[in-house]
């Protein structure tokens, strides 16, 4: 175990594969002679050379099609999306064709092609580039959808990502980059896909997250622990697709409360999903219906004083575990 | 075409609320009809077809008032169009738009603390404390709370549900399980703000027309307080804690509250406002006059801080020192003249409160109890209420749930 952050457990994750396996690239707008607008690829162009770390022209539809024709003919691509905001453009190549090539072709051919980059708000970006896309994704099948919230689970899951068959959309979380925490040393450390963990314990709520809003929801969690009594479960989905939702299921027949936290929009959300799965699965469990922390429902303003507002806040999590526990004065 | 129009039932009708539509725009209406239910503020009728034909839009919703000679809506003749009301019947600027029907008491709800994840359109209209429902009418309970009910044999009738709209959850059921009664599970308060029906606004009317701004009357109780005195005492001896009978009582007419949030409220000239939470003034006499000092949260507090917190506030009150905020904002006043031999007098309400109990002294006296005659500790109080918002019944209803906490007071130290 060595102490990393999240942005060198993704730099390590992919320079140990790319050791590993020399089918592993990377493109990507400003990741080679610039080294990356938030430096994920320092100095891997210096190491691996143009043929692997790849400039491309700022065109996402293209970069990824390039791609996905690579990973169908044997190559394991890593497209850094600068942010995954940019990806929209290459919408159509990640979901009508790298995510149905498999079915197209009968199971004859694969995409073990990785999507990665940033997302989320936090960092005044404003309304085009704070966006969060995981349900967006999540909605089709053929593709796995990744957002840790941890180093050691971006290490993990990375290379999952990368040595697996499948097209995978890595959301990384741009608040997260500088945040540290332990990882394995050891360089077959990986992360297996659809395991969502107990990240604390607790027996009067369960809150079910992933990504940033993981981290808040533990913050939160030590804070009514510490002050209130209060102690909630947290669990970190880890994947949105594949969706372990088992050990929320545990979590729920124990604590017979959930409050479901998510940085995007409410509707149509992760969060309404993971309650939708509670509710048909353990209906009977549940003493109150199942809370929602969400963004609100407006595109990400500038300001800072406003981003905070649109951002779920730590008292909103609060507010919502003791809602479900009917707490109240 | 005919027009369907708020009518006049008297001379100082000026307007009349909209309570049910009986017909959908596009429906066929026969002549004498009803097609819709208006409330004045005398009496509700039905506003019949004066023509056959078709009903065209309706030019104001349920629960809005019109102004008196505005059109409702129209009765279309075969083949005839219809045309978009050019302005709607609540347009004119005496309608009250959110006026809604006492019959389902549509609340606005207000509250500086709302939940923003909640959808505003969406708002809980929750009644505190619930409604006992009907004969036959669907209790509403969490799934866990049926879940334990069926394993421990509980049945759901008679059990009074502390959750949002009166619902049913664990708590409740373990409560019941472990013998306690509907009383021991305090309702959740919430804020919010109730609309002026046509009915209270003239009994506000006419009440403050003759006696004034506030309108008042008094309800006078004669509480047995023998177990109060001996479980202060034992306090006392235990804990060597300064407690006064008064705390207890703080505490009492807190929780008492809690069981009726139509006492513990303001009026205001559009609305009565109903308070999420408890905040009981206290009169305290001080060498320049009278000052309420404020216990906030009273419900939630021991009986113990009650008494620390309302020492250290008239020590403050008597040396001036009290800042605005530990003065404003109660929802209830309490004034006690025990402590001078005063067998019980009344007290003038402290507004925006809507009601101020009067606390006499406590003292020996012969009663008739459990048919012998026996010396019992006694306490007159005197509730003055504010007849605009708090009726007999409501503040007699109060002072009964405040004799219960008072007279059994184990419920109010566990």
């Amino acid at each position: 175990m060595s102490e990393k952050s999240y942005r060198d457990a993704i730099r390590e994750a992919m320079m140990e594969e790319m050791d590993r396996d020399p089918a592993v690239l990377i493109m990507g707008e400003d990741i080679g002679v610039y080294e990356g607008t938030f430096r994920i690829t320092a100095g891997m162009l210096k190491k691996y050379g143009p043929k692997r770390v790849i400039d491309t022209p700022i065109a996402e539809a293209g970069m990824v099609g390039t791609a996905v024709g690579m990973a169908m003919l044997g190559l394991r691509p890593i497209v850094e999306m600068m942010t995954m905001n940019f990806a929209i453009v290459a919408a159509d190549q990640i979901l009508n064709h790298a995510a149905k090539v498999r079915y197209f072709s009968g199971g004859q051919v694969d995409v073990p092609l990785v999507v990665r980059g940033p997302q989320g708000a936090g960092v005044q970006l404003s309304a085009q580039h704070s966006q969060t896309f995981e349900s967006f994704y999540a909605h089709f099948p053929g593709i796995h959808v990744v957002a840790p919230a941890t180093p050691a689970d971006a290490k993990g899951m990375l290379k999952t990502a990368i040595r697996g068959r499948d097209p995978v959309i890595f959301l990384e979380s741009a608040a997260l980059y500088g945040m540290k925490g332990e990882v394995p040393d050891d360089p077959d450390f990986t992360v297996p896909f659809g395991k969502s963990r107990v990240a604390r314990e607790g027996s009067d709520v369960t809150i079910v997250s992933f990504s940033r809003m993981l981290q808040l929801s533990l913050i939160v969690a030590d804070k009514l622990s510490k002050e209130e009594g209060i102690e909630c479960e947290v669990i970190d989905l880890r994947t949105l697709r594949p969706l372990d939702m088992e050990p929320v299921y545990a979590s729920v027949r124990k604590t017979h409360r959930a409050v479901a936290v998510q940085e995007q929009w409410k509707p149509f959300g992760a969060a309404a999903e993971i309650a939708a799965n509670i509710t048909e699965t353990v209906f009977d469990e549940l003493d109150a219906p199942v809370a929602r922390v969400t963004g609100e429902d407006v595109p990400m303003p500038y300001a800072r004083n406003l981003e905070l507002l649109a951002t779920p806040h730590e008292e909103d999590i609060a507010r919502a575990v003791k809602k479900v526990m009917y707490a109240h004065g | 075409m005919a027009e369907i129009i708020m009518p006049k039932m008297g001379d100082a009708m000026t307007e009349g609320k909209v309570v049910r539509w009986y017909k959908k725009p596009g429906d066929a209406v026969k002549k004498g009809e009803p097609v819709a239910e208006i409330e004045t503020d005398k009496v509700n009728l039905d506003l019949e077809a004066e023509a056959e034909g078709t009903l065209g839009a309706h030019a104001a919703n349920e629960g809005d008032m019109v102004p008196v000679g505005g059109v409702l809506a129209k009765i279309l003749a075969p083949g005839e169009k219809d045309e978009e009301p050019q302005r709607r019947a609540t347009d004119k600027k005496d309608s009250i738009k959110h006026t809604t029907g006492e019959y389902h008491e549509a609340i606005e709800q207000k509250g500086p603390r709302r939940d923003r994840t909640e959808p505003e359109t969406a708002p809980a209209p929750a009644t505190t404390p619930a409604p006992s429902p009907a004969e036959g009418e669907r209790r509403r309970s969490s799934p866990l709370a049926r879940r334990m009910a069926r394993d421990l044999g509980v049945s759901l009738e008679g059990v009074q549900g502390s959750g949002p709209n009166g619902r049913i959850v664990a708590a409740d059921i373990k409560n019941a399980k472990s013998g306690g009664g509907g009383q021991a599970i305090l309702p959740v308060l919430e804020s919010k703000t109730i609309p002026l029906s046509a009915m209270r606004r003239t009994i506000a009317k006419r009440l403050a027309e003759s006696t004034g701004p506030i309108p008042h009357f008094y309800l006078t109780a004669d509480f047995d307080v023998t177990n109060l005195t001996s479980i202060r005492q034992q306090l006392i001896d235990i804990t060597g804690a300064k407690i006064s009978l008064n705390d207890f009582l703080i505490r009492a007419v807190a929780l008492a509250l809690r069981h009726h949030p139509n006492v513990n409220a303001s009026w205001g000239d559009d609305a009565i406002t109903q308070h999420g939470e408890v905040h009981i003034g206290v009169a305290v006499a001080t060498p320049e006059g009278l000052i309420t000092p404020v216990i906030r949260n009273a419900d939630t507090k021991p009986v113990s801080a009650i008494a620390t917190e309302i020492r250290a506030l008239a020590d403050k009150a008597k040396n001036r020192k009290l800042k605005p905020d530990e003065y404003q904002g109660s929802t209830f006043t309490i004034s006690s003249l025990g402590a001078w031999g005063i067998e019980e007098f009344t007290a003038i309400i402290n507004p925006p409160n809507v009601a101020i109990l009067a606390i006499g002294a406590a003292e020996s006296r012969p009663v008739v109890h459990e048919k012998q005659v026996v010396i019992r500790d006694r306490m007159k109080v005197t509730m003055s209420c504010d007849h605009r918002v708090v009726d007999g019944a409501i503040g007699a209803e109060f002072l009964k749930t405040l004799r219960g906490y008072v007279e059994q007071p184990l419920r109010l130290v566990v």
